[in-house]
């Protein structure tokens, strides 16, 4: 009994890959975009709002990229 | 199409267009952030505040400009995730004979639905300018006015594909995107805070800016197409008795 190999072309993004990108474009705009101290505030509380250390790390690419910064 | 190879090529595409980013603003774009940053801290001493030591500001922009290779990774993993899912899906659809081209083209899309068009209504500012009291609104109307570019051309998109005659609807579309974006260019309010910062500094840091993030965007519609190419994430090769 003999193999075939069959190449098969398909453009069709999975459901999960759609997840996933989707999720990585939309967390990557949230912290670099427009986090003001609100993802630290899930762990350190409203300390976060005045610390702003994902802010400040993130500051120099925000002006950058047009995203208003403060 | 492979889920792996294709997840593997848009995170590998985008980290290298994020880290070129962050690599090319550190020459490019710091200087004037530099420019603007000192003109802020002598603002502060004049009206007296505590602005610090030198070794702390020195520390600070260290952390700063660090983040800036940081933030243009993520960056970059952010827009290449948003590039190849429109890339796949529009792939049949996108004019050019290889993944550069193909790359190259929808790049062009996007760079001037997400990035020029916002720009030239909300363009990028250095540090000294914008008002803490309305960093809310202004985050909003950017991303208001970055989604409508965006989802508009989306639209357009489809009906490109829908409308049959395919000589009226190069022409159709181009049009109608025109009058839609003019409309809410027209509509949107302007950006409420002044300028005192001189006017050169800000031009150029704007000319800096537009620059490293359009090299940014054809980048990665570069990069994208030739790993499209290579790795053919939408081919996969079974055997079968």
């Amino acid at each position: 009994m003999s193999t075939v190999q069959v190449t098969i072309e398909s453009v069709s993004v999975p459901t999960f890959v759609l997840g996933i990108l989707s999720a990585v474009f939309l967390f990557g705009m949230f912290i670099v975009g427009y986090d003001q101290g609100h993802l630290f505030n899930v762990v350190v509380g409203e300390q976060a709002f005045d610390d702003l250390y994902l802010h400040e790390l993130y500051h120099d690419l925000r002006h950058v990229s047009g995203f208003p910064c403060h | 199409m492979r889920a792996t190879v294709f997840i593997g090529i848009t995170l590998l595409a985008g980290i290298i267009c994020g880290l070129i980013l962050g690599g090319t603003n550190l020459v490019v774009t710091e200087p004037f952030i530099d420019q603007a940053i000192d003109i802020e801290i002598q603002n502060a001493i004049v009206e007296g505040e505590n602005i610090g030591s030198i070794q702390e500001i020195t520390k600070y922009r260290i952390w700063q400009k660090g983040g800036q290779v940081l933030a243009a990774s993520i960056l970059g993993l952010s827009l290449g995730s948003l590039f190849a899912l429109v890339y796949a899906f529009a792939w049949p659809s996108i004019p050019g004979s290889n993944g550069i081209k193909k790359g190259l083209f929808l790049a062009a899309i996007i760079w001037f639905t997400i990035f020029l068009i916002p720009f030239l209504k909300y363009p990028a500012n250095p540090p000294t300018v914008g008002d803490p009291e309305t960093i809310f609104y202004r985050q909003s109307l950017y991303l208001v006015f970055m989604a409508a570019s965006g989802l508009g051309a989306l639209v357009l998109a489809f009906l490109y594909k829908k409308l049959n005659n395919k000589k009226s609807r190069k022409f159709i579309v181009p049009v109608l995107y025109g009058a839609y974006i003019s409309a809410i260019f027209v509509m949107m309010p302007p950006n409420p805070d002044l300028i005192t910062t001189p006017m050169d500094l800000i031009n150029n840091f704007r000319i800096a800016s537009a620059l490293t993030i359009t090299l940014f965007w054809f980048l990665l519609g570069a990069i994208f197409g030739v790993l499209w190419d290579k790795f053919k994430p939408y081919r996969k090769v079974t055997s079968k008795l």
